[in-house]
């Protein structure tokens, strides 16, 4: 394979407005709006999301044990993550402890969802950008050229590995996509001796492959030095924030249960909080372009989109959760998590890392983390009990948190004596990122856009500052057409549109 | 490729893909819920509520599939229907929508990965939606009126 394109010629623009949209390889139809002053230097950027409308409404009044099905509903991508933490949601709303084997197998089945969508936003929607550059011509940057690149059989073997993430959610959540397993104080369904050894075999064989993506993308990735200088590229992608994930007791990263714990830009815990306590640490700001809010740490307050201790800005998702823990309980992740730490170290970086691109580091190191955990769940033989559901009170008010592999998710439900839904509020991880993405965008555009030079692979640098996030928009599957890749608006400074350029 | 994505000795595939509570964006759906109930002979028939890369693991081992899926375009009436093939989508192979890989995207994959277990034959019979964004198991009236007819399509072409 020849060596991967970083940058393509530009060409000087004497337009005001320049608009992504849609967004390439990204899930939902959001678009990014590029305003550029006089000089032709980029005055603001923006990220937008379309609106889905009426979801609220249509939960009130139904009974609360059909919201883990109804709420999967909102996504395509990632269902399970919905499942859980509207499963968790009603384990409180219910006042049930879950058994422990319950606990198990809905653990097992979220390291399943974890290998699935990690692979899946790695080597679908990251590899195009580190396997082929963020120049290459956009017809060739997606997965097909990825396969190109590295060959059938490594593709053959992350659709492979990816359909055991499903099908361990399709074993224990009844359904691979949209699954029904989930109960208050337990689950639904228990697995077989042969289920277990079957999933046992699969998780040995993504554990390996965990193993190789982190080979993979030390070698392609950290062993560039072009990489490397885009993702330590502090103009263009690096943002002080605090950060937010869940940690176990030990303050260990964990994606199914635990306390979310808040750190600041130089590391420091300023909240540790439980579900039921979201509502005094987060608070959301509207602004009038965007229909989706913006949440940020209630006590710093909302500074707009700037960064720094006064700004109560945070990231969550796989950034966010390796800034707030202190490792990881397997010994593979915790090894990478150690290599991690040292390389920035010896970069001079002292507590979190806020390179924006090291995402995709994180992200990695979470897909080894996964595949262990999933590995050590489906050993454990206990876990074909029969105990699968605890006793259950009257329903009144609960909140269910997990992390999303986009961030954490919050579902917070109220109910009637009847168990009917009176209220629902959920913050979803994109939601949770919106600030952040914005002002990486912003950010992003502004290092990269001078003098009215732009170009295609310039301008997917901007999306790379976002793209690295995982957004997921609109939280819907998707008309057949999809969207086109990508189009560019160009406005004169009255916001009129001169001209549409398309790629396709 | 692997055993994980074997499905059943059956030949022929229909599958309706879509959000069965974001209202047209479900047409997909109602239509594989309504070709269920009439239990066809030697047609499977699955609904698919996520859509790339988990239509890639169903379509394996079948010769020939439909896939019903909803269309939003420029200039198309509401209920409106389309009978197209892979190549019509040539144009967003590279393109968005979900987590990074759409229907024809995985497709393409299918084909550079594992040719041979690829359908010989995938159609797609697009309907045109007029709303995708508001939360609803409803279509819309133009969209529902047009079911009898985009079924009664779909099986002269299976027969």
């Amino acid at each position: 394979m020849s060596g991967p394109i970083i940058n393509d010629e530009t060409t000087k623009t004497t337009e005001k407005k320049i608009t992504i949209d849609p967004i390439t390889r990204l899930e939902g139809h959001g678009k990014i709006e590029i305003f550029l002053n006089e000089q032709g230097n980029v005055a603001r950027a923006y990220w937008q999301v379309p609106e889905l409308r009426g979801f609220e409404r249509f939960c009130i009044g139904r009974h609360v044990q059909e919201l883990p099905v109804l709420t999967n509903r909102l996504c395509g991508v990632c269902p399970a993550a919905h499942h859980i933490a509207s499963t968790k949601a009603l384990d409180a709303v219910f006042d049930a402890e879950p058994t422990e084997t319950a606990k198990k197998l809905r653990e097992l089945f979220y390291m399943g969802q974890y290998t699935h969508s990690h692979i899946a936003h790695f080597y679908a929607l990251a590899a195009p950008d580190f396997v082929l550059g963020p120049s290459a011509p956009s017809n060739k940057r997606n997965v097909l050229g990825v396969v190109d690149a590295v060959g059938v059989e490594i593709g053959g073997e992350v659709i492979k590995h990816r359909s055991y993430g499903q099908k361990v959610q399709e074993i224990v959540g009844g359904r691979a996509t949209h699954p029904c397993f989930g109960l208050p104080g337990g689950v639904s369904k228990q697995i077989s001796e042969e289920e277990r050894a079957q999933m046992e075999e699969m998780a040995k064989s993504c554990v390996e492959f965990g193993k190789f993506t982190v080979k993979l993308f030390h070698d392609v990735v950290l062993g560039n030095q072009d990489y490397l200088n885009l993702i330590l590229n502090q103009d263009a992608y690096y943002l002080e924030t605090y950060n937010m994930g869940m940690v176990d007791k030990d303050n260990k990263s964990n994606f199914y249960d635990g306390d979310i714990r808040v750190v600041n830009q130089v590391g420091e815990e300023v909240a540790k909080f439980k579900p039921s306590e979201y509502l005094d640490v987060i608070a959301e700001h509207v602004e009038p372009w965007s229909y989706m809010k913006f949440p940020h740490l209630k006590k710093v307050g909302w500074k707009g989109f700037v960064t720094g201790p006064s700004s109560g800005i945070y990231r969550v998702g796989p950034l966010g959760r390796i800034n707030v823990c202190e490792g990881y309980t397997t010994p593979l992740a915790q090894a990478e998590y150690e290599v991690l730490a040292k390389t920035v170290k010896d970069l001079g970086v002292t507590g979190p890392v806020h390179h924006t691109l090291a995402f995709h580091w994180a992200r990695v190191i979470e897909l080894q983390y996964a595949t262990e955990r999933m590995l050590e769940l489906a050993s454990d033989k206990s876990i074909t009990s029969d105990d699968i559901r605890g006793p259950f009170k009257e329903p009144t008010e609960g909140v269910g948190i997990c992390e999303a592999p986009r961030g954490t998710l919050i579902h917070h439900y109220t109910s009637d004596k009847d168990g009917l839904c009176t209220s629902i509020n959920m913050i979803v991880a994109t939601t949770n990122n919106n600030a952040a993405i914005n002002a990486s965008v912003n950010q992003a555009a502004q290092a990269l856009i001078k003098d009215g030079q732009v170009s295609q692979g310039l301008l997917n640098k901007v999306e790379m500052a976002f793209r690295c996030y995982d957004p997921c928009n609109s939280c819907g599957t998707h008309a057949l057409n999809g969207s086109p890749a990508l189009e560019i608006t160009v406005r004169r400074a009255d916001g009129s549109t001169l001209k549409t350029l398309r790629n396709f | 490729m692997t055993d994980t994505m074997n499905r059943s000795g059956r030949r022929t595939l229909v599958v309706g893909v879509g959000n069965p509570i974001l209202s047209d964006d479900g047409a997909g759906i109602h239509i594989a819920r309504a070709l269920k109930d009439m239990g066809l002979q030697g047609v499977d028939v699955e609904e698919l509520p996520a859509s790339g890369l988990e239509l890639l693991d169903m379509v394996l081992d079948y010769d020939r599939v439909i896939i019903v899926d909803a269309i939003v375009t420029a200039k198309g009436a509401p209920g409106e229907l389309r009978v197209m093939e892979e190549d019509d989508f040539e144009n967003t192979v590279h393109g968005a929508s979900p987590h990074g890989i759409n229907i024809a995207t995985a497709l393409a994959l299918g084909r550079q990965l594992a040719a041979e277990r690829m359908p010989s034959d995938i159609r797609f019979f697009a309907i045109e939606a007029a709303d995708v964004v508001n939360v609803s198991e409803k279509l819309t009236p133009a969209v529902a009126a047009a079911m009898p007819s985009i079924i009664e399509k779909i099986l002269a072409e299976l027969q």
